[in-house]
């Protein structure tokens, strides 16, 4: 049959399928959708960060027009928290009891007949607080911490004595604020229940995960609840939990018997769908003379919330990001009275590159040796823990080809040595990896009648090109054009996918996708085995190719034949398959799962008198190992990088240090990046197919963004002459 | 549970205690005329009475553009638009932008050059983009991104964004027939 390996390794760059519904407003969000009777939410915000309720005054609001209930901790009876998932606890329970455990925690939901009625009446809920002072501070000597959270700590050899042989040591300490996912789209819950049947459309990156906390929490089966996300204004990390609020909407939709909408407003997606915590990381290095790594040491700290737990290691990534002898990285995580933090594009990575990578430049400048040179002399050829291979490694070609076409070579070694006019112009890099991560997947392969096929699965697309790269895959896993192909994502009835996140899908649920397309050819030689009528009978799985619209031997293109001439004279609407992969094994591997590789090249240019900061260039070569689509993999690693520009000169969630209220929560004052802020960009993909899975992908999501902040700094330093090891880097840090 | 989209009466005695008015206007070449309480924006009115969905909120605050729509041929953020204002006026959406069931050429450009991910800022940055053509502030990618900056793409195809505008400008621009 046609493999994945026979795929060239840069895929064609098909324009995304989901394209003409996208650009012509015909792509619906969970947002766009209504069901008939529906009724309206509106959330009441705690104002206090750390307290209790002393009372709630819903009578006013009650008595508003349209108003059809107040739900409060008061009359919602205790929910369970939903179930432990594959990225860990779910959210606490929303309205549990009295307590207030950060600013801006739902207190209330006011249901009505319209959205103004309900907004207007959650003015009207009046509530009493007794508060107290909240811990907001990583330094907080009340706060409780939580050690090698996630077990990742990890030592190897003796980084003292590393650091004791060294010649040259460097140590610094980097600070990361709080970011906010902040994707386009406001989140969205509709929920409808049919008896008890339920559907919601969510704003989610994980539709099975929902069905299976609605299922838990509401005490149904999984079977009678279907989540719908087939299409997501980004997320970012903030749709990979079933947040307070959706199990708030699912409720009132149950108490009171009609369906309800409930959309959060932008200041509330500050508060209610996570954000990368800030956090402090300290590092040292030790190398030789002549530049060789002796010693890294990394240890991040990050906050929390109060009861509830986040993905964060920022120095786990350090352990295996080169060849050195002696690493000790440690994490601890400091409990909050702030919102609950989420992976935000590149977890722990963003953080941990910007400190490794910072710290790695001020080593190059200790040794007065080329930063790039650097890293090539500690490139890891091997994975430094487990000591095993590979499965793909072209981190080496990623600083070439980046190098090559940035014109390193005619960087001046010196700082603050080149201008235009009143602009200070420096350069710099960094060398990134983001980890190999996999989950279970399932996917259906359906042959129609009419010769098309129809693939799916309960995964969803966030704007990274499932559709579209999925449709590519199995056209040509079947022989079909990609017209004749459709493909099915975002609903939890599907074969059960995992999240859309940690740059995993396209490697899970194309594996099964590949292994549904590859059954699926095999049921049709099973159905004509026997088959005297059928050119093909006989055959085995290794005689034939899927190509235009059938199946064909590979020893003689005169015998094929096409899929709806199969199905007609075995009288069959239409032939399934079921596919499935599994994360690959080291062991079973006798390699080590490698993630993406990457080197970014950036050029900045700051006024010399107002401190102002602009990318003017940005290199990005990424070893993602094969890509599915060259143009959608390209605006992966666009979106990441410009994420990461966003993350170094702009994104710093503000929390008044006082009252724990965020004071910049909107868009008028979180800044994201802008078109005027984003230069012309040049991605290039080296590499080859990754050995750990058929497809041979590696996933793209992230490892763009990791290190840009890391070079944006490098290259201010270059240009300045002044370090800056807390982000964002605002025109204050360079008068 | 269906998903058609219902267009509720909406009458104004339907909301005690607060006004109700009845605008009339044109949304894509076709007369309408909407009844409802008079705080109900213009992006609200399309999105929830008049279901053209093809307009998003971002945000609600008139700091993102995803809302853009264009009034009498403008620019303009029908989040920061009542309803009630729009009396009298014409209002294109990104439903009205095809021609003779025809893509616009720009919503094109976008596919081609890959102008969106996530595609929820999408209708916002093609009504801007048609207009920034008109208003005749596309000669240079400088201008193009600064004029584009009212329009937040949180998933960053900026630089594709850019490529498929210029291609519309260099191509005739607004009269671009591709
Ligand atoms: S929704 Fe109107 S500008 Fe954001
Ligand atoms: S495409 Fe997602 S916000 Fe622009």
């Amino acid at each position: 049959m046609s493999t994945a390996r026979e795929l060239p390794v840069v895929g064609p760059a098909l324009d995304r399928v989901d394209g003409p519904a996208k650009t012509a407003g015909q792509a619906r969000y969970p947002s766009d959708f209504d069901a008939p009777g529906q009724a309206h939410g509106a959330l009441v915000q705690s104002t206090i960060a750390a307290g209790r309720i002393t009372g709630i005054d819903t009578s006013a609001a009650e008595a508003a027009p349209g108003v059809l209930a107040v739900f409060t901790h008061l009359n919602v009876p205790p929910l369970p928290r939903g179930p432990m998932t594959g990225l860990g606890v779910s959210p606490p329970a929303p309205l549990r009891d009295d307590r207030i455990l950060h600013h801006g925690q739902h207190v209330a939901l006011v249901v009505a007949e319209t959205r103004e009625q309900a907004t207007a009446a959650a003015r009207l809920v009046r509530v009493g607080y007794a508060s107290v002072e909240p811990v907001l501070d990583l330094d907080d000597p009340r706060a409780t911490t939580v050690d090698d959270p996630w077990g990742l700590d990890s030592e190897r050899g003796d980084v003292e004595a590393g650091l004791a042989a060294s010649a040259v040591r460097v140590e610094a300490t980097y600070t990361t604020p709080d970011n906010t996912n902040n994707p386009l789209g406001l989140f969205s819950t509709l929920a409808a229940w049919d008896g008890d049947r339920l559907t919601v459309h969510d704003a989610t990156q994980w539709p099975s995960m929902v069905r299976e906390t609605l299922a838990h929490v509401f005490g149904v089966p999984e079977t009678s609840v279907r989540v719908l996300s087939p299409y997501l204004g980004g997320g970012f990390g903030a749709g990979l939990r079933a947040w307070p609020h959706v199990i708030l909407a699912v409720h009132a939709a149950r108490e009171l018997r009609r369906p309800v909408k409930l959309v959060l407003t932008r200041p509330q997606m500050f508060t209610s769908v996570g954000h990368r915590p800030k956090g402090v990381q300290h590092v040292r290095l030790g190398a030789s003379a002549d530049g060789r790594l002796l010693a890294i040491e990394h240890r991040g700290r990050s906050l929390l919330a109060a009861e509830d737990d986040d993905y964060e290691p920022f120095a786990a990534g350090s352990a295996v990001a080169y060849a050195c002898p002696n690493v000790l990285t440690r994490d601890q995580q400091v409990r909050a009275n702030v919102p609950a933090p989420v992976s935000m594009r590149a977890p722990a990575h963003a953080q941990g590159g910007f400190a490794l990578e910072s710290a790695m430049d001020e080593l190059a400048q200790a040794l007065e040796l080329d930063p790039l040179e650097l890293r090539l002399r500690n490139v890891a050829d091997v994975h430094p823990a487990l000591g095993l291979p590979w499965t793909s490694n072209a981190l080496r070609e990623c600083y070439a080809v980046g190098a090559e076409r940035f014109g390193w070579s005619r960087r001046p070694a010196r700082p603050r040595s080149q201008r235009d006019g009143h602009w200070l112009v420096g350069q710099a890099m960094a060398g990134v990896s983001y980890p190999w991560y996999q989950a279970p997947s399932l996917a259906r392969a359906t042959v129609t009648a009419d010769g098309h096929a129809v693939v799916g699965g309960s995964g969803m697309d966030i704007g990274t090109g499932t559709y579209t790269v999925l449709t590519q895959l199995s056209a040509r896993l079947l022989g079909l054009p990609p017209e004749r192909v459709r493909l099915e994502l975002g609903d939890s009835d599907l074969p059960k996918a995992p999240q859309a996140g940690g740059s995993g899908l396209t490697g899970a649920l194309g594996s099964a996708v590949h292994d549904a397309c590859t059954k699926l050819l095999d049921a049709f030689l099973d159905l004509v085995r026997d088959d005297p009528a059928s050119p093909l009978r006989g055959s085995a799985p290794e005689d034939v190719l899927a190509a235009d619209g059938g199946i064909r031997r590979r020893d003689d293109a005169d015998r094929s034949e096409t899929y709806d001439a199969i199905l007609a004279r075995h009288g069959r609407r239409e032939l399934s398959a079921d596919g499935s992969s599994t994360p690959a094994r080291p062991a079973e591997l006798g390699m080590a799962p490698a993630g993406a590789f990457g080197a970014h090249f950036v050029e900045v240019k700051v006024d010399e008198d107002l401190g102002l900061v602009r990318v003017s260039r940005l290199t990005t070569v990424i070893d993602g190992g094969r890509i599915l689509n060259e143009k959608t993999a390209r605006s992966q690693i666009i979106g990441g990088a410009i994420g990461g520009i966003g993350m170094a000169l702009f994104e710093d969630t503000i929390t008044d240090p006082v009252s724990g209220r965020i004071a910049n929560a909107t868009f008028g004052d979180y800044l994201v990046p802008v078109h005027a802020d984003i230069p012309a960009m040049d991605v290039t993909f080296v590499g080859e197919p990754d050995r750990a899975s058929p497809l041979g992908t590696k996933g793209v999501g992230e490892v763009g963004l990791v290190g840009v902040a890391a070079a944006i700094a490098n290259a201010v330093h270059h240009a300045t002459g002044i370090r800056v090891r807390s982000l964002p880097i605002t025109l204050d840090a360079l008068l | 549970m269906t998903f058609t989209p219902e267009v509720p009466p909406a009458a104004p005695d339907s909301h005690p205690g607060v006004a109700g008015t009845t605008t009339a206007f044109t949304v894509n070449g076709t007369p309408r005329s909407v009844a409802a309480d008079t705080r109900v924006t213009l992006l609200d009115a399309l999105r929830d009475l008049l279901a053209l969905t093809g307009t998003k909120k971002g945000c609600d605050q008139g700091a993102c553009g995803a809302c853009t729509v264009h009034v009498d041929g403008r620019r303009v953020l029908a989040c920061l638009t009542l309803l009630a204002q729009c009396e009298g006026r014409e209002v294109t959406t990104i439903e009205g932008l095809s021609r003779d069931g025809r893509p616009h050429p720009m919503q094109e450009a976008f596919v081609r050059h890959d102008g969106f991910q996530c595609g929820y800022c999408t209708p916002g940055q093609i009504m801007s983009a048609v207009a920034l053509l008109r208003e005749d502030r596309a000669r240079t990618d400088k201008d193009i991104r600064e004029f584009m900056s009212g329009n937040l793409c949180r998933c960053a195809a900026y630089p594709n964004i850019v490529a498929a505008i210029r291609d519309v400008a260099q191509r005739g621009g607004v009269d671009a027939d591709l």
